[in-house]
């Protein structure tokens, strides 16, 4: 048998061997991907925080709100454009009880500070170094955004953003403000 | 007759990891729709929600618009099956009777449970006031017990106004056993000239067959121009 022709025996041999385990491996990320959120439907669990500028934020004290909980870190690319379609959305809806509030995940405070800085918002940008708010709302993605509702039950939750998700935040936003 | 026997071969291995592969996609895909047909059931339960949403507003009987939307919910359900009734006065009355059971309900369990999971005997509840704050404004207050962190305690601007207006807060309840202990707090906010402001206080106290009750005063003293934080044992 010539050498090329073993190495494709070879080479046929280790699709054969890894292709089920690629195959389950998609399905198991498939699997991961589509698990639902487990606080949909459920009330949002309370937090306490303190803000990059300006004062303390506790959720619990936003009952009767739509609230919005983004979380964001400095490494994330796609936070930054979230955060300023927020801050839009936010300009816009503030004076029918619109609520946003981002949550920073990020490890060292100082480059959390540095990112914040650079993000014109208007809303406060709260610092969780414990990692304990991200915790309790299972973050497992970033940027992840929370909708609560006015009765502070978690509507709707979305594990990533592309500018194409803008006009479905809007209509999600808009159900929850007409409630 | 070799050639066939080695392209049998080979066609029996394309066959078999072929299915294979086959089987790995179909488990993976049947996981990913078992996991994925949950959220189906959300719609419900995100139907249901602001009915749960509304329940905090018809315990508290604070909310104007609470009854109106339940009724209006009612009358939305008899719609739907009946005409609705001429006179909604007793409806409403029997809601608002409804509420008021379901408050003292509330209250009644919320007593039980206190008294299930701190016996008078055992238990120890710590408070924090405010007096004046001209000299100091709070951000947080951690506790510790024995060493030991019990809680800590985040005040928004809200609070820290409600516990200038002579608010009183309970920071901890939790049990403790017959002996001396030492508590320890620390009040972290904002001093004299908006400066940062980081102070302690410490006491060692008895705790008896009863209930202990301990209060973390923060008070200003005029003639140093700074803060000054007690704790006060209520006998």
């Amino acid at each position: 048998m010539s050498r090329v022709s073993v190495f494709w025996a070879r080479a046929r041999r280790l699709f054969f061997v890894s292709a089920p385990v690629y195959a389950l491996g998609i399905g198991a990320l498939a699997a991961v991907a589509a698990a639902p959120y487990p606080l949909l439907g459920k009330e949002a669990p309370d937090f306490a925080l303190h803000a990059l500028v300006g004062s303390n934020v506790r959720l619990s004290e936003h009952l009767g709100d739509v609230v919005v909980v983004s979380f964001w870190g400095s490494r994330c690319g796609p936070c930054g454009t979230q955060l300023n379609a927020l801050n839009s959305s936010l300009s816009t809806y503030a004076s029918v009880g619109l609520k946003v509030f981002g949550v920073s995940v990020d490890d060292d405070q100082t480059r959390a500070l540095e990112y914040a800085k650079g993000q014109s918002v208007s809303f406060p940008l709260l610092l969780d170094p414990a990692k304990s708010v991200s915790r309790l709302y299972v973050v497992d993605n970033l940027p992840m955004t929370v909708l609560i509702d006015r009765g502070g039950v978690v509507r709707h939750v979305h594990r990533d953003y592309s500018a194409k998700d803008d006009a479905l935040y809007l209509k999600e936003l808009r159900a929850l403000l007409n409630e | 007759m070799p050639c066939d026997a080695s392209f049998t071969r080979r066609l029996r291995a394309r066959v078999l990891a072929m299915a294979i592969v086959a089987f790995g996609l179909v488990g993976g895909a049947s996981l990913a729709f078992a996991q994925g047909a949950t959220p189906s059931a959300a719609p419900d339960t995100v139907q249901a929600a602001p009915a749960t949403g509304n329940a905090p507003a018809l315990l508290a009987g604070g909310s104007e618009a609470a009854p109106a939307a339940s009724a209006g919910t009612l009358a939305s359900v008899d719609g739907a099956t009946t005409e609705p009734p001429a006179d909604t006065r007793g409806l409403d009355e029997e809601i608002q009777n409804l509420k008021k059971d379901v408050v003292d309900l509330n209250k009644d369990l919320f007593v039980l449970e206190e008294e299930l999971l701190f016996p008078a005997n055992t238990q120890v509840a710590i408070f924090v006031s405010m007096d004046v704050g001209e000299f100091f404004a709070i951000d947080n207050v951690t506790l510790k017990i024995d060493q030991k962190e019990v809680a800590n305690y985040l005040y928004t601007p809200r609070e820290a106004e409600a516990l200038l207006k002579g608010g009183v807060h309970r920071l901890y309840l939790g049990n403790l056993k017959v002996g001396e202990h030492e508590l320890v707090a620390f009040f972290t906010g904002k001093g004299p000239n908006d400066r940062d402001y980081k102070r302690g206080a410490t006491i060692k106290f008895e705790k008896g067959i009863g209930a202990k009750y301990l209060e973390l005063k923060i008070n200003d003293r005029q003639r140093k121009q700074q803060p000054e934080f007690e704790i006060k044992d209520w006998e």
